[in-house]
């Protein structure tokens, strides 16, 4: 079939396309992951007392975080999704909320009685939250890479990585519902642990999955 | 980049008109389109390359069936580079050749036109015989005998709304089996 034809046959398939189905893939990916993260969340692992614990400083200060890593990751994921559009700043914006984090939670430590530290960063959990983030993440990380191949990633491994990422911010949102850690120094390792092995993991499989 | 702007002023308003539903629009960008395609692939694959012209069309199907991707706030011409760039890029990869393609200016896919058709290495009319009868013969309507969509459906005694998903369908997957036929 000569180009030509090809056009002429390519022009007959042309009907009006509305604008925003790039934000609507994405946005309906992560409701659908997000929710059957939130169900392993809350049948699997349990809530904590959610009424007590919303009242408590610590509980807005993990929220906080994650969320915000959330929207950040969400930001760049949609910018890698097309052709064209660069991440720029919003992987600078990521790694600085993640920084203020550690800040916090050095500053913690610092005034935290030294005997106390090590109990402070290493909690009751610290064996299985990152773990349980990673594990979380993967179905998040499903939706969004089954929509992403309906778009147009032009750069695989970034995109991967980028969805990756946000996968486990959100499941680390999540898993806020669930984990009853206190300590900002427990938050930004073991949480930001769990987020960078799901960020890793996407940068692995992104080249392979993300073709088209 | 003032040849650049030029580009991309007589390019944007046909992707948008194309958007809205405008075919004709549609057919004149992937026309202008496909003329920049062949003259960035022979240049970057080396004239004369068997491969350019498949290139050329894998792309052109993926610049229709990717086009829900492009914002019309945004410049056009970016956003065609980039699609190209990454087509030449999975074309190496597939190839397990591995050539670095530079990341230039979008004005590296508008410098210069191919207009002479090439030889292909993959006929899509073979690539077509594997569809199943249906889709193939509504797509042999609308492409042999210049049959608008609404007239193939009614030909076959389907709705018109059922043979646009068939084409848009039977699109997709030639654009997939031309993928895997060139890899």
């Amino acid at each position: 079939m000569r180009t030509a034809d090809l056009i002429e046959l390519l022009a007959r398939d042309v009907r009006a396309i509305r604008p925003g189905i790039v934000n609507g893939r994405l946005a309906a990916a992560l409701v659908a992951g997000g929710l059957v993260t939130l169900a392993i969340v809350a049948l699997g692992l349990r809530c904590q007392p959610l009424l007590l614990a919303a009242q408590q400083p610590w509980f807005w200060m993990k929220a906080a975080y994650t969320g915000l890593l959330t929207v950040w990751g969400a930001v760049i994921v949609r910018r890698l999704s097309v052709p064209g559009s660069r991440a720029g700043a919003a992987p600078l914006v990521a790694a600085l909320i993640i920084l203020a984090m550690i800040a916090l939670a050095a500053g913690q430590m610092i005034l935290a009685a030294p005997g106390g530290r090590l109990a402070l960063w290493l909690g009751h959990t610290w064996k299985v939250c990152s773990p349980l983030i990673l594990l979380l993440a993967l179905p998040i990380y499903a939706g969004l890479i089954a929509a992403m191949r309906r778009l147009a990633p032009t750069r695989p491994v970034l995109a991967g990585a980028a969805a990756g990422f946000l996968s486990g911010a959100l499941a680390a949102t999540l898993y806020g519902l669930h984990c009853p850690e206190q300590a900002a120094a427990f938050v930004a390792t073991w949480y930001t642990l769990g987020i960078a092995a799901a960020t890793v993991l996407g940068a692995l499989t992104g080249g392979r999955l993300l073709r088209w | 980049m003032p040849q650049q702007d030029e580009t991309e002023e007589r390019l944007r308003p046909l992707m948008i008109r194309g958007l809205e539903g405008d075919s004709g629009a549609h057919r004149q960008l992937l026309g202008t389109l496909g003329r920049y395609l062949r003259g960035y692939f022979a240049r970057r694959l080396g004239a004369g390359a068997a491969e350019v012209e498949d290139l050329v069309q894998e792309t052109l199907l993926a610049v229709h069936l990717k086009r829900d991707t492009y914002d019309r706030s945004l410049p056009f011409t970016p956003w065609a580079y980039a699609l190209a760039r990454y087509k030449l890029i999975d074309h190496f990869r597939r190839r397990k050749r591995s050539i670095q393609v530079p990341l230039e200016d979008a004005g590296a896919l508008f410098a210069t036109e191919g207009a002479e058709e090439g030889a292909l290495r993959t006929d899509l009319e073979r690539l077509l015989q594997r569809l199943p009868d249906r889709q193939r013969s509504l797509l042999e309507d609308v492409k042999l005998q210049g049959l608008s969509v609404e007239e193939a459906a009614r030909k076959r005694g389907v709705t018109a709304v059922s043979a646009r998903v068939m084409l848009h369908r039977s699109l997709k997957w030639l654009s997939q089996a031309l993928r895997d036929e060139n890899g």
